[in-house]
């Protein structure tokens, strides 16, 4: 999948009482690096949840490419492309390394018949009626049965695609520095490596848009280094949009070509590196209005 | 040259299990089985063909619970659906009296077995855990109270009887020995539909599912679609086992499907080792065959001629009384093991012997080779590749 633009129309997200993401526009064009930064409680993983369908966002819209996105079930979008990975790890902790890009790569093995996907439709509306209406059960009924047919019964096409998703997978874990470790539990490879296992595993689904939730989190200079690096050449090498929250300020500096800044859900800012450290906005939400005067006699 | 092919011969016979390439394990454990109606009389074989049903009923809930991780405690309803789709279709005495050909219901039978799995399916999706257990509890408690109930439908208590046998090709199968290579049969045929899935991205996506349900579904699966197959599949493959049952004991009623039936196949699926095919085999021997085996004359027989064990334990039990007078009875007399075995006492061997075998084996008597890995306390270093997969 070739990288996909993200434009996101008065995104809000309430909960109950707390209102975690309020009204929040913004553009990410096809093959940026995007980094999303804010204090704790910005609403940054909440943002990531509503992209990814973890949450139904109360209101605004989201739009992928030219699709309509916003309250589609997780496994549509990821299909559509929307593949992410989590602060707090998340793997498949007994399955093996190899195992874990294959569950990435689900949607593109082939078993037994060609997948129907109904959501390439131009309205939004209309694929979550289609996907709950009745001719797509038994739609899904006849592929389910094709499916079984096609595991059971193993025909060289369904061979094929296995084996290929396997070669595929191999030269990912090998992109991303795990050539090696394919047969590993997940739960037993080094910290560093899980992040990298997660990186991974995300790219198997073939992206066009990457959300990468902390992806140094817990990494020491030299570790953080080398994500930068294996970031900005997965742009490259998987023509995919990367969205990243960070709090590593030499990360964020380093590899976004443009940063949004959320506080209390709101988007308090966006621009380039270096726009954005300049924002006066942005220090005082960082660093309190206090220190913004104090900054501010200092330098000026 | 004849000694060193003899020495060979000799080195394959005594080579451990592991040393057989995976290959042939499956084909030379099945040869193997199909020479024991030789070896053995009637009796073993009956309990054998139990055996070889609960094999076929506990690979089918280890696609659900191994496979799926989905803790379904309500699986006899799926073993009824089959049996009681035979029992009414084809028993004289059903309120429908269709007389229907054994070969013609089972491919029915297995069919309705699988729809109520979607049934049981749909309503518990977005439950996990515990509460799917309580849930999947109660839907077999609701079949079990229509059987009795719906006596229009189900001829209630009083049961169906006279149900159809298998004919192939004018051949009735009929002896304990015909309906042990049945039942092989059904086994190897569920065996290998199971272990296809496993291996297959279906198999791959219910252990997504098992592992993280969200973090699958990011990654493309469909967890709504790959849980109803897990059920639907689970069932079908419990509805399988019900059309042979019935077709095998020939009268069924509802006291036959009762929550036991579920509890002893998960423990068949739990104490074998959850996700592993040889463990479910293991399992069933241990939990159908054992408490068969402590039934039979021979074992009564058997422990009859323990007699001076008892005196050992009696001595040990005077011991005790010296110091809690009148704490605990004597053993009665040998001769007498066996009618006490036939009551309560075997329910006492046999529940003492799945608290050892827990405490001993907590991953269960054979695992799945990542089940191994996930119970080995040392981190594997470095693991080696994998060879030829097992």
């Amino acid at each position: 999948m070739s990288a996909a633009e993200l434009r996101v129309r008065g995104l809000g997200m309430q909960f109950e009482g707390l209102t975690a993401l309020a009204d929040v526009t913004m553009g990410i064009p096809a093959g940026e690096i995007h980094g999303l930064i804010g204090p704790n409680g910005a609403g940054k993983t909440t943002f990531f949840n509503c992209l990814t369908g973890f949450y139904r966002p109360t209101s605004g819209e989201l739009w992928l490419a030219s699709q309509r996105v916003d309250g589609l079930p997780t496994h549509v979008l990821a299909a559509l492309g929307v593949s992410r990975t989590f602060q707090n790890i998340r793997l498949f902790a007994n399955m093996t390394a190899l195992e874990n890009v294959l569950v990435g790569s689900h949607t593109h093995i082939r078993a037994g018949g060609r997948e129907v996907l109904s959501v390439h439709r131009p309205s939004h509306r209309a694929t979550i009626d289609r996907l709950i209406s009745l001719g797509t059960a038994h739609r899904a009924a006849i592929q389910g049965l094709v499916e079984l047919a096609g595991a059971v019964g193993r025909p060289p096409a369904v061979r094929n695609a296995e084996q290929e998703a396997v070669t595929s997978a191999r030269r990912i874990l090998a992109a991303v520095g795990l050539a090696g470790r394919e047969n590993a539990l997940a739960r037993n490879l080094p910290y560093g490596d899980q992040r990298r296992l997660e990186v991974a595993r995300a790219l198997a689904t073939r992206p066009g848009l990457l959300l990468l939730d902390e992806p140094t989190a817990g990494m020491n200079p030299q570790e953080s280094a080398a994500m930068v690096g294996l970031i900005r050449r997965i742009r490259d090498e998987f023509e995919t949009t990367i969205v990243l929250i960070e709090h590593q300020m030499r990360v964020v500096m380093g590899v976004c070509e443009r940063i949004t800044v959320l506080d209390y859900g709101r988007k308090i800012a966006e621009g380039t590196p270096a726009e954005v450290q300049r924002d006066t906005r942005v220090i005082e939400a960082y660093l309190g209005t206090r220190a913004l005067r104090a900054g501010g006699h200092g330098t000026s | 040259m004849p000694s060193l092919a003899a020495a060979r011969i000799r080195e394959r016979m005594g080579a451990p299990i592991g040393k057989i390439p995976g290959v042939w394990r499956w084909p030379l454990f099945v040869g193997l089985s199909a020479t024991i109606p030789f070896l053995l009389s009637d009796v073993w074989i009956q309990m054998l063909v139990f055996v070889g049903l609960f094999i076929v009923l506990g690979l089918g809930l280890n696609v659900v619970v191994g496979f799926a991780g989905l803790l379904d405690l309500g699986y006899v309803a799926f073993f009824a659906a089959g049996a009681y789709s035979l029992g009414i279709m084809s028993s004289p005495g059903s309120p429908f009296d269709l007389s229907m050909n054994f070969w013609l219901v089972l491919p029915l039978g297995v069919v309705i077995a699988a729809l109520f799995g979607i049934l049981l399916g749909l309503p518990v999706l977005p439950l996990r855990g515990d509460y799917l257990a309580i849930v999947t509890l109660g839907f077999g408690e609701i079949i079990r109270l229509f059987l009795v109930n719906r006596e229009d439908v189900t001829a209630g208590s009083q049961g169906l009887s006279a149900i159809a046998r298998p004919e192939i090709g004018g051949f009735e199968i009929e002896s304990f020995t015909h309906w042990y290579y049945f039942v092989l049969a059904a086994a190897v045929v569920v065996g290998f539909v199971a272990s296809r899935l496993r291996d297959s991205r279906i198999g791959r996506a219910w252990e997504a599912i098992r592992e993280d349900e969200d973090v699958a579904a990011a990654m493309g699966v469909n967890t709504v679609k790959y849980k109803l197959m897990a059920f639907a599949i689970g069932a079908a493959i419990g509805g399988l086992g019900g059309v042979i049952y019935a077709s095998f004991i020939g009268f069924i009623s509802p006291a036959g499907f009762s929550l036991q039936v579920s509890i002893d196949v998960l423990a068949i699926v739990i104490i074998g080792g959850m996700g592993s095919t040889p463990g479910v085999i293991l399992g069933a021997l241990v939990l159908v065959g054992i408490p068969r085996i402590l039934l039979f004359r021979e074992t009564a027989d058997f422990l009859s001629k323990l007699e001076w064990m008892r005196e050992v334990l009696n001595g040990l039990i005077r011991g005790m009384d010296a110091f809690v007078p009148g704490s605990i009875g004597r053993l009665p007399p040998a001769g007498e093991w066996g009618a006490e075995l036939a009551d309560d006492t075997r329910f006492i061997i046999f529940g003492a012997l799945l608290v050892i075998i827990m405490v001993v084996r907590p991953e269960g008597l054979m695992p799945s080779r990542r089940r191994q890995l996930e119970f080995a306390i040392e981190e594997p270093a470095a693991l080696p590749a994998t060879g030829a997969g097992g």
